[in-house]
């Protein structure tokens, strides 16, 4: 195995059993862990405390004894957390930060607090009407809040400039990954889907410093000699809080298509958007906020300057793709409430899209792969023509 | 086997049993009666002149009537139609667009007659099928002026007001009033109490202060908080009213049924704030009275005393009313009946009610934190003596199913039995009458058990 392949599989490994890494770093560092609830969320200030923060993610085990805790019909992420939970898996966290509205995510936080009141639980919700004039003292007020009851926690007090370091930290390694990004969509590097979801999950559940420092090992030494030149170019979207499973990357990679870009949650919304690092870091933590919904709009928030169906039209064409695909997380309200608008405004733009609707336990890969081959073909055909 | 079809076959065993009906409050009539009287004088409101406010979440409509601006509750036109087993034409213009029915479908509905309003499409179908009898009410809803959307707790009811918004090119002016979760983490953190309970009081003040100037805004005319006042007051006497009837109920047999408290919600969510209110809620408290006296109980032979938790499965009231009544069991109260609608009246101090009002939109039934919320629930169970939940596991509104499983433990842990059955807002098809069945069925058993060996 080559230097590169070294870095993949940290990357991977990490990826895959987030909990089991953040175990053993919390055995060497003798520092806490601090599991973080998605979408908005900054990991930066657990991180200034000398936690690690970890995203929470989805794992592959079958949602059995959660269904005690949460209904069937409830996303895959959230039944899959409350599996998780019930199972113990998060035993080993020293809190939970939460306060992001969706009212599926809102019931799993109570289950956490339910299941686990071991683990304190910091739920601060942030404002998702974003175009009133009080939303950034609101929104403000919340990383406030938040920063002091993780002081209250964790017995440690939290700096400007601990936080300033974070931050620092935290946006080299996003700028690392949109410089991933920047060579995937001008076709400059063969890296796979799968690859691209590896080191942007791993950069979520990873200690910061050492992520930075495998990447930049990767950049050094990654070949540039471009994606294969008969592949369609494709955009994956959707997934707003959980990655999607990798075979279903891999089976679009294999049927013809090549991804060149996301607005994936485990992709490039989670790195489109820095922080100023110079000014008050928490005016930065807000800034963010709000600049990221402008980068990379989220459906759960109601902005009027920012609309997802004319970001993804955009995005689409700015990456050169010849088909959209969306990944849409069967009971994921915030997303089927859009759907519509992007279907609609790729059809006006007679843009080829496809809709995958995807679930925890996997959907029949057979019966994509044809759904995928077609569409392929049609986006060959438009692109042809 | 057939049945002809002009009689349903009697079956003898347990909740299918027909004939024991629930015995309804005759003072309901006079409330479909206000209601009827409000969504007639909604439908004429473009033609007297009045600007009309789409709306959704919690009872603001007082902020609109004493600005004489007319007012439609997404819900409750969604609830309204479905009522009248009228909104499927709704429903399949949604879903025509591509709107999943795993969403909320108060929302779906609501969403699909503005994309029929917005076609102009009176006959309420998609694809000019001969007119819908049931949908020609829908093209009575007058279009929307402004938006307001102040939703506790759930995130589809924001993005649901958001689309519409957008549904309307952003053209009409939307106003977005956040309350916030009580999430209930901070160690001074009660019912009504503690530093996150007056921070949020504040804060929501702050927002409803601003829907005035929204108001003056969009109307070119000065807000008038006496007015506001002299609104709040029949609200309030109205709330206090229904308090005390509830309580009442604590009376066996109860005088009056969850149900009955149904088929009075709109009184209290959005109709306007007049005296006809207060003699509503007096009409119910003297009947209530009465039958107290007489010994008379909305259940005719009331055994089981039961609280309903979750949201309404508008399509089968009547429906749910006879079929608990069958197995001689008081559906006494419920999570939304008794955990919302001005049940705090004593907050709202008449001559500056803005913060009291938004003290009652913050412990809407789902807005608290699991801890606090099931806690309030254990004392509405106590105080009604209630022998078992019923939870509806409402298939779209998952800001009333998120805390049923907790809910069901706390019952059980006070020796109360649970059940759940499937069901859904205003999407008929999600309902699983022999679900309920055998599960009530199984219920009761053991609820007669527990009691045989209590005796």
């Amino acid at each position: 195995m080559d230097v590169l392949d070294q870095i993949l599989a940290r990357f991977a490994e990490a990826a895959a059993r987030p909990l089991d890494y953040a175990k053993q770093w919390k055995a060497a560092k003798g520092k806490p862990v601090v599991g973080l609830l998605p979408m908005h969320f900054p990991g930066e200030i657990a991180h200034s405390a000398g936690a690690l923060p970890t995203i929470l993610q989805e794992d592959d085990e079958p949602v059995a004894a959660g269904l005690g805790s949460i209904f069937s019909f409830y996303c895959g992420f959230n039944r899959s957390l409350c599996d998780q939970l019930v199972r113990g898996e998060f035993n080993d966290l020293d809190a939970v930060m939460c306060g992001d509205h969706c009212v599926q995510l809102l019931g799993t936080a109570d289950a956490i607090r339910a299941r686990a009141p071991q683990i304190p639980v910091l739920f601060n919700q942030l404002i998702t009407s974003m175009s009133m004039p009080w939303a950034f003292d609101e929104a403000r007020r919340t990383f406030v809040s938040l920063k002091e009851e993780l002081e209250r926690v964790l017995t440690r007090k939290i700096t400007d400039d601990d936080l300033r370091a974070s931050i620092r930290l935290f946006n080299k390694d996003r700028g690392l990954m949109r410089r991933l990004y920047e060579l995937r969509r001008a076709g400059k590097i063969s890296i796979s889907a799968r690859q691209l979801q590896q080191i942007v999950k791993s950069s979520m559940v990873m200690d910061k410093a050492e992520h930075i420092g495998l990447l930049e090992q990767l950049l050094a030494d990654l070949d540039t000699k471009g994606s294969p030149s008969n592949a369609i170019r494709v955009y994956l979207s959707g997934h707003f809080c959980h990655a999607p499973k990798p075979e279903i990357l891999d089976l679009i990679e294999e049927c013809g298509a090549i991804v060149v870009d996301d607005d994936l949650f485990h992709g490039y919304r989670y790195i489109a958007t820095d922080m100023d690092e110079a000014g008050d870091p928490l005016d930065a933590l807000t800034k963010w906020y709000f600049a990221h919904n402008r980068e990379v709009p989220c459906a759960t928030l109601a902005d009027k300057n920012a609309d997802l169906d004319d970001f993804l039209l955009n995005a689409v064409n700015r990456s050169h793709a010849q088909g959209l695909i969306i990944l849409l997380v069967k009971f994921c309200e915030p997303h089927m409430y859009v759907y519509p608008e992007i279907k609609e405004k790729f059809e006006k733009a007679g843009i080829p899209h496809l809709l995958v609707e995807t679930e925890h336990d996997g959907i029949p890969l057979e019966a994509l792969k044809t759904r995928l081959e077609t569409f392929l073909e049609i986006a060959r055909r438009r692109a042809a023509a | 086997m057939q049945t002809t079809g002009e009689t349903l076959p009697q079956i003898k065993s347990g909740v299918q049993t027909l004939g024991r009906k629930a015995n309804r409050l005759a003072a309901t009539k006079f409330g479909g009666q206000i209601v009827n009287d409000y969504w007639s004088d909604l439908f004429r409101a473009k033609e007297d002149g009045r600007k009309v406010v789409w709306y959704n979440g919690t009872y603001i409509p007082p902020f609109f009537h004493a600005h004489d601006v007319a007012w439609v509750h997404g819900e409750a036109w969604s609830a309204y139609l479905a009522a009248k087993h009228g909104e499927l034409p709704a429903q399949r213009a949604g879903e025509a667009r591509g709107y999943d029915r795993e969403l909320c479908s108060y929302a779906r509905t609501h969403i699909g007659q503005a994309l029929l309003g917005l076609r102009g499409d009176e006959n309420g179908t998609a694809d000019g099928a001969p007119p819908d009898e049931r949908a020609l009410t829908m093209a009575k809803l007058p279009p929307p002026d402004m938006f307001v959307n102040a939703y506790p707790y759930c995130s589809s009811g924001q993005q649901w007001d958001d689309i519409i918004y957008r549904l309307y090119g952003k053209r009409v002016p939307i106003y977005n009033i956040s309350i916030p979760l009580l999430w209930g983490g901070k160690p001074d953190a009660r019912y009504l109490h503690g530093q996150e309970w007056e921070e949020r009081s504040d804060y929501v003040a702050m927002q409803l202060r601003g829907l005035a100037g929204f108001l003056e805004e969009n109307t070119g005319r000065k807000y008038n908080w006496d007015r506001l006042s002299e609104v709040m007051f029949y609200i309030k006497k109205a709330a206090e009213l229904r308090m005390e009837a509830m309580d009442l109920c604590t009376a066996k047999p109860a005088p009056a049924s969850f149900f009955d408290w149904i088929v009075s919600i709109a009184h209290v969510n959005f109709l306007p704030g007049t005296q006809r209110l207060i003699d509503y809620f007096e009409m119910v408290k003297a009947e209530i009275k009465q039958r107290i006296a007489d010994g008379e109980g909305a259940v005719p032979n009331e055994k089981y005393r039961l609280f309903f938790d979750g949201m309404m499965n508008w399509n089968k009231v009547g429906w749910l009313a006879d079929k608990f009544a069958a197995v001689d069991a008081t559906v006494v109260a419920g999570r939304y009946t008794h955990m919302s609608f001005w049940q705090e009246p004593q907050l709202i101090d008449i001559a500056d009610p803005v913060r009291g009002m938004a003290q009652n939109y913050l412990i809407c039934p789902n807005n608290h934190g699991a801890p606090i919320m099931i806690g309030e629930i254990e004392k509405v169970c106590d105080k009604f003596d209630i022998d078992g939940i019923v939870c509806h596991a409402s298939r779209t509104c998952r800001g009333m199913t998120n805390q049923q499983f907790l809910i069901t433990e706390s019952a059980k842990r006070k020796g109360r039995q649970a059940m759940f059955f499937e069901g859904d807002v205003v999407d008929e098809s999600f309902y699983k009458d022999e679900l309920l069945n055998s599960r009530l069925e199984a219920m009761i058993e053991a609820m007669d058990a527990r009691k045989r060996m209590v005796a």
